[in-house]
């Protein structure tokens, strides 16, 4: 080998030896920090949620990696639909975790769902930041990988109560649906009147989520209507419940005024479906345009409606924020590390889209690593297509609900 | 508080208004059974086969019905025929394009005819739901009302003006597709080859076209039957699950391919579902066809209207 040949051989290994390092340099400073989400896109779970939820995180990710991502790694989302089917939630969480190793996992909507994917998280020890799964079970669970920023069963569970003692109702029936969600909702608030207003008879029946004629439950209470029905479904059941309610002239009447416990108000698709049966009703929300927001808060709602051109909703926020304390565990705690990350989110104390978020630490209930002082409101619908912003707020967020703001049919 | 699933039993004056309530109610939700099993009876008569996207004609029309109205303004009494139609041309299209193989080929067929059906049916199913949830999106959609009255009074029986008219229409049609196969010219060459596929065609019927007017009848009244209750129902594209799994029962209990034991049971099924659903427990409401179901292949096997078949 000559001299000019060793030249260009050196010559050629020294620049492969450059190409390589400045492409794996850029590799690395670019590869993204994955995040897994699993939400509901087709049935028969609630896909009117999966989809805010999914454009949500989208809004998030999308501000973030704007702002230059987390660590100079920008973020990337990888959906899963699950139906709302446990299994194939947690089929979706084992192939997040193992295939497309996301460092966290987000979003789920639905509360069964929600628990079958814990279980795969809690197992191989990989942060899962619960969107608005809403059981207690999944508290009280105690698994240190779980945490909740979203609303919880016993938040509206005493918040329902507390309306009802208020209203002077005597006979309350609830209609939650066959989930983990619907039935221990239903359970919950039933043990919370117990305490706060014995007097009332309260009892529930299960409804089939994927049902559509219920009237042979509804017709029973014509003759006894109950002075309150707690409706606790998803869409599009809790929809076709309301609508034959009305049909049948059980609710809402001057006797008997519907509460919806789901906070199904804001969903784009609700006036498309419920049209007057929806008038009167009171609903439990978790967002209110009326509510004060924090600067994030705003941005981030600027940000959805100029995605999707819905107005915001709760599940909005509820999405972004779940996104936000994952990008904020990771800059607290340096890396991706899972433990690491854990105790960065045990510790935080974060303002997101709703307020200053914190986790609880005490063990044992519905309390552990759950944000407690979730923001609700209780507003009521006075008029057909009334947009949320011009509903009547009857219950400003941490004030008692003023009952001389509630209107009833003649 | 009470245990989930006991509503309390009623006073003697007011049982007897809900038994009324129920009766009327049964009978309506059975109506509106018949309208879909029909098609399904029919399809069974003549090709031997179960449909598995019968209830997918279903969701078909309640979303043309829906769409059609909503998008385009159209008045929905002139809506409700588009979906019929909508029916009518998804049935022939599919008969053309994915049931002709079975009886085309008729005596080659052997016995991976059935195979056949079950996967292409099912396939068809799969695909027609998932693009509807791409196409149009999953949300839900409410069908306008056939009516501004929303509530009618018949006596101390209130009922949806909606539903009171969707039940007169479904009603009429079952009679005029009745009387169709039981004294037209096409009807009775449905029940000839419905009879014995080979002896029609030898006597000259031409079984191809009688296949291909059956799936088009059985299509447009599932698409019909999805409209009329488009406004009741909220279509989803699963929206046709519910209402397939009910036919499948009534046809199975009224006899394969009997059009008066599909109605009958429909109705009875109903009536059942509503006084099981107060009585019994809602949560078991579905159950209770299918108990039937098991009863009747238990102690009567063709159904309460089926022939016996001997095959040899």
């Amino acid at each position: 080998m000559g001299p000019v040949s060793i030249l260009k051989y050196f010559g050629c290994a020294a620049l492969a030896v450059a190409a390589g390092l400045f492409a794996g340099g850029g590799a690395v400073a670019q590869e993204p920090i994955k995040i897994g989400l699993t939400v509901t896109l087709s049935p028969p779970g609630s896909v009117s949620q999966g989809v805010q939820v999914r454009d949500g995180a989208e809004v998030a990710v999308k501000m973030i990696n704007d702002a230059g991502g987390v660590l100079g790694r920008p973020l990337e989302l990888i959906v899963e639909d699950t139906q709302g089917i446990p299994e194939k939630a947690r089929a979706a969480v084992e192939k997040l975790i193992t295939r497309d190793k996301v460092i966290a996992v987000t979003g789920e909507h639905q509360s069964s769902a929600a628990l079958a994917g814990i279980e795969v998280a809690h197992r191989y020890n990989v942060p899962y930041v619960n969107t608005n799964g809403w059981s207690d079970v999944i508290r009280e669970k105690g698994y240190p990988q779980v945490f909740n920023p979203g609303n919880f069963n016993s938040r509206v569970a005493i918040a329902a109560a507390e309306t009802i003692a208020a209203m002077g109702a005597k006979n309350v029936l609830a209609f939650p649906e066959n989930t983990d969600y619907g039935v221990g909702l239903a359970k919950l608030i039933g043990d919370v009147l117990k305490e706060k207003a014995p007097d009332v008879e309260y009892r529930y029946e299960t409804l089939d989520r994927a049902a559509k004629d219920f009237l042979p439950a509804l017709l029973p209470l014509k003759a006894n209507p109950p002075d309150v029905i707690v409706e606790i479904m998803l869409p599009p059941a809790a929809y076709i419940l309301i609508n034959q309610l009305y049909e049948q002239g059980i609710a809402p009447t001057s006797k008997t005024l519907i509460y919806d416990a789901s906070g199904i108000a804001d969903y784009p698709d609700f006036w498309q479906n419920v049209s007057d049966s929806a008038k009167y009703m009171l609903v439990f929300g978790l967002y209110h345009p009326k509510m004060q927001l924090p600067e994030l808060g705003r941005q981030v709602a600027e940000a959805y409606t100029a995605k999707t051109g819905f107005e915001p909703n709760r599940l909005l926020f509820q999405a972004a924020d779940s996104v936000f304390l994952i990008a904020e565990a990771i800059k607290i705690a340096g890396s991706t590390d899972p433990d690491a990350m854990i105790k960065a989110l045990e510790g935080i104390k974060w303002t997101g889209a709703r307020g200053e978020i914190t986790f609880s630490t005490e063990k044992g209930g519905y309390k552990y690593h759950q944000w407690l002082d979730v923001p609700y409101v209780t507003f009521q619908i006075t008029d057909v297509n009334q947009p949320v912003k011009d509903t009547k707020l009857v219950q400003e967020a941490g004030q008692p609900i003023d009952l001389s703001l509630i209107e009833r049919p003649n | 508080m009470l245990p989930t699933g006991i509503l309390p039993v009623p006073p003697f004056a007011t049982a007897r208004m809900l038994a009324l309530d129920l009766v009327i109610n049964g009978l309506i939700i059975g109506v509106f059974y018949a309208l879909m099993a029909i098609g399904l009876s029919l399809i069974f008569g003549i090709l031997k086969i179960v449909n598995f996207a019968h209830g997918e004609f279903y969701m078909v029309g309640a979303y043309t019905y829906t769409l059609i109205a909503l998008a385009f303004g159209v008045p929905p009494w002139l809506a409700l025929p588009t979906a019929f139609v909508a029916g009518v041309v998804l049935g022939l299209v599919v008969e053309r394009l994915l049931m002709r193989p079975l009886y085309s080929g008729y005596i080659s067929w052997g016995f991976l005819r059935d195979e056949y059906a079950v996967i292409v049916t099912f396939g068809l199913s799969l695909l027609l739901i998932n693009l509807v949830d791409k196409v149009i999106g999953p949300y839900a959609y409410k069908g306008p009302p056939l009516t501004s009255v929303s509530r009618i009074s018949l006596g101390p029986v209130i009922v949806s003006g909606h539903r009171l008219v969707a039940f007169a229409i479904a009603v009429a049609v079952i009679v005029i597709v009745a009387l169709v196969v039981r004294y037209s010219y096409w009807g009775r060459q449905i029940q000839a080859v419905a009879q014995n596929r080979l002896g029609a065609s030898l006597a000259g019927i031409d079984t191809a076209k009688v296949s291909a007017f059956v799936f088009a009848l059985a299509g447009g009244l599932a698409a019909l039957s999805g409209g009329l209750l488009a406004n009741i129902f909220n279509p989803t594209p699963d929206v046709g699950i519910f209402p397939a799994v009910k036919s499948y029962v009534i046809v199975v209990l009224g006899g394969m391919g009997s059009i008066p034991g599909s109605i009958i049971a429909s109705l009875g099924l109903g009536v059942l579902e509503s006084f099981g659903g107060v009585y019994i427990s809602y949560q078991y409401r579905d159950t209770f066809g299918l108990i039937l179901l098991i009863l009747v292949l238990l102690f009567r096997p063709q159904g309460l209207f089926g022939e016996r078949v001997r095959e040899v």
